[in-house]
């Protein structure tokens, strides 16, 4: 019985014992971690502290508490920039999901127009902010601009596009949707190429035409591409600074102060720290829940 | 291979030569002409802000051997970048700086005061004008050798004005109340069919402030009180911006032209005065000695008219501060205070620029006075009303009054809620400095 028992002991095989942590794996990553602690989450924490304190570039005075948020909402101008900057994500946002969409569907073809096409809409891309903005405003600039001149061979009297509170953001906007319509653009575009053929090819035979063939299986198929376009461009578009900077330093009467252009005042010219980065959390506040609101939408649809 | 290369590297350190010569990092705005002047001296032949600043750099790095100047010109006005320089122990030897700015860079310790140095190098600083003693000046402390002082101009079409009956024994008729102005205007506009005004109103603020200052010190008032807080809700106050709110209002100005479509207006004589700083002197002057140029023969220049009691502009100055720097070594504190005293020493040249020199001795002297207009200008040195050191962040309030200012002007909000939101909005700011 003994032996018996020792024999079956013995060919039973040893239980490798688990290593505690898998030490090779975190090898792999360290280096991007360590960036991205030392780059990314140490800054990100810095703010939030600094957004509880008074204080300049130069040091902090005293933590304040909420103090400095306190003082944002009850603070008009922030108001008014928070409404100005949703107010250009609302204009710019779905019109570089749909016109990017449109020109992907238009130019998704291998023909060498078509790539010649691709790459003109996409060259605006790669412009710096400082030639988009010194071009759009030679364009809206009434005295001598190009819109002004055609309005004045027309016999119209020209407008003046950045100097009306009306108008001053629109022209933002189209001047940014002209700058960033590449990237959506792009991106649809290698959508659209992993959309099966046969799926097309079963259409036709079905008898579908263009517009049923659009939205029954061209859309569907590039949803999770508009979801990555929305997010993005909401995560972009939040961050307005360089156009309005540029081109109407946030006039007229403050009709196109966005939010980042209040933190860079705010921090770096009138040297209050410490409020600027309290406007930083809201905005970092805002693009999270307007990122995650699409993002949870977008997921449900698919599930359902 | 890595032992070759490290043996390399030790040869060619070796083979270059030491440099023995004091480092002296000035640090400037005035914009880069390093492709016309980068390697000239002679400063009486330089022209323009530019050019005259890189020649004085480069003859004194010429008279002094055993300096090194290390230039960095920054975009105007470049106080992000001293900040950012500031705050990482980065500071130049020697920096431009506004006097309207000096006042926040000083509260936090970061310039040294200059006054017994330079009157030891040899600086007259007792000889500095009114208005440039002032933009200097903090506690009865000097921190900074004054470069010039500037103030928005009328500058003239006189051609224009000819057309307009607007001359007199070769002397532009300018108004000495409002009701004359709306007058003069109204016949310059009959009589031309152009606007009395060029003005930059779009995408530029400045100018609104510079008007907006001007003409409330002018009604015998103050933009600030004693105790340093912001008092726009005045009858003072709200008089000047009407006065521009009925420039605009009536067409007698140029509209919605930015800075540089407003330059070349007046330079194409699209309107009779263009509301300018002493910078653009000399340009407008070169200007009227080209043939066929719409200012040919036809350009003069004064200090704003008294349309109220007083008869005063608001001003503002260009300075050299020198930030605190423990690192600094005596030798590079010397030089830079040898730059200083052979700054001053080219007072002349420099207000060949169009600005008002700083010391009262240039001013009087017949070198200065035979410069075109600049006997017209004279009264300025006087005339010039800064605001009060007390007043911190004038740059960040500057922007505020100027584009509120302009809401106004323009139309977009009524003049007394203007008022009332540019007070609020400066006084937030002055309460949390």
């Amino acid at each position: 019985m003994t032996d018996t028992l020792s024999v079956e002991t013995a060919s039973i095989p040893k239980v490798k014992r688990r290593k505690a942590v898998d030490w090779d794996g975190y090898l792999f990553i360290a280096p991007y971690l360590a960036l991205f602690l030392l780059m990314i989450v140490t800054p990100l924490l810095i703010g939030v502290w600094l957004s509880f304190t008074k204080g300049d570039l130069f040091g902090v005075e005293r933590f304040v508490g909420f103090e400095n948020f306190a003082r944002l909402a009850g603070d008009p101008i922030f108001r008014e920039v928070v409404w100005n900057t949703l107010y250009f994500v609302v204009l710019t946002v779905p019109t570089l999901t749909i016109l990017g969409l449109a020109l992907a569907l238009a130019l998704n073809f291998q023909t060498r127009w078509a790539a010649v096409l691709r790459t003109i809409f996409f060259s605006s891309t790669v412009l710096s902010v400082t030639v988009v903005t010194l071009v759009w405003r030679l364009v809206f600039l009434p005295d001598g601009g190009l819109l002004g001149e055609i309005s004045e061979a027309l016999g119209q009297t020209p407008v003046a596009w950045l100097n009306d509170p009306q108008l001053a953001m629109p022209a933002i906007a189209i001047t940014t949707i002209w700058w960033c319509l590449g990237l959506p653009m792009v991106l649809y575009l290698a959508a659209l190429q992993q959309v099966p053929r046969e799926l097309y090819e079963a259409a036709a035979l079905d008898g579908a035409g263009r517009w049923r063939t659009l939205w029954s299986i061209t859309l569907p198929a590039v949803r999770r591409t508009t979801m990555i376009v929305i997010v993005i461009e909401i995560i972009l578009q939040f961050q307005l600074f360089g156009q309005p900077q540029l081109m109407t330093l946030g006039g007229p009467n403050n009709a196109t102060r966005p939010i980042v252009l209040f933190i860079y005042e705010t921090g770096w010219r009138q040297w209050e720290l410490g409020y600027a980065a309290a406007a930083a959390q809201v905005l970092f506040a805002m693009i999270m829940v307007a990122a995650m609101a699409q993002y949870f939408v977008s997921s449900r649809k698919e599930e359902a | 291979m890595r032992r070759a290369f490290l043996f390399l590297l030790l040869v060619i350190a070796a083979c270059t030569p030491s440099d023995e010569r004091t480092e002296l990092r000035i640090q400037r705005f005035f914009g880069a002409c390093d492709a016309d002047y980068g390697g000239r001296t002679d400063i009486a032949a330089a022209e323009g802000e530019c050019g005259i600043m890189t020649s004085i750099i480069n003859a004194f790095e010429a008279e002094n051997p055993d300096i090194r100047v290390n230039r960095n010109v920054v975009f105007w006005p470049g106080y992000d970048q001293l900040t950012a320089q500031l705050a990482a122990n980065d500071a130049p030897d020697l920096v431009t700086m506004h006097g309207s700015v000096i006042s926040d860079y000083q509260a936090r310790d970061l310039l040294l005061p200059l006054g017994d140095a330079m009157a030891e190098q040899g600086i007259n600083t007792a000889d500095f004008t009114d208005a440039a003693r002032r933009a200097v000046e903090i506690d009865g402390q000097l921190w900074g050798l004054p470069i010039d002082t500037w103030a928005p101009l009328w500058h003239i079409n006189m051609n224009l004005f000819r057309e307009a009956g607007l001359v007199e024994e070769g002397e532009p008729i300018l108004p000495t109340n409002k009701e004359e102005l709306f007058a003069q205007a109204e016949q310059f506009r009959q009589r031309t069919g152009k606007p009395y005004f060029v003005q930059a109103t779009a995408n530029e603020y400045a100018s609104f402030t510079r008007n907006f200052y001007t003409f409330i010190y002018q009604q015998g008032s103050s933009p600030y009180t004693e105790d340093g807080r912001a008092n726009f809700t005045t009858p003072e106050a709200a008089e000047a911006l009407s006065l521009f709110r009925e420039i605009y209002e009536r067409d007698m100005t140029t509209k919605n032209q930015d800075y540089s479509a407003s330059v070349s207006g007046f330079l194409n004589g699209q309107g009779g005065v263009y509301l300018v700083g002493t910078w653009m002197v000399g340009t407008f002057e070169q200007a009227s000695k080209e043939t066929g140029h719409a200012l040919e023969s036809g350009y003069t220049v004064y200090p704003y008219p008294q349309l109220y009691g007083r008869n005063v502009t608001y001003a503002d100055g260009h300075n050299w501060v020198m930030p605190a720097d423990p690192s600094r070594t005596p030798e590079e504190r010397e030089a830079a205070l040898r730059f200083l005293e052979f700054f001053a020493e080219q007072n002349v040249h420099w207000s060949r620029t169009g600005h008002l020199p700083v010391f009262q001795e240039t001013i009087d002297s017949a070198d200065w006075l035979a410069l075109p207009h600049r006997e017209n200008l004279a009264p300025l040195a006087a005339n010039a009303q800064p605001l009060p050191k007390s007043i911190r962040r004038q740059f960040p309030i500057e922007t505020i009054v100027g584009q509120e200012s302009a809401a106004a002007v323009t139309g977009a909000k009524p003049v007394d809620q203007t008022l009332a939101d540019m007070e609020r909005r400066i006084n937030t700011i002055l309460d949390n400095l």
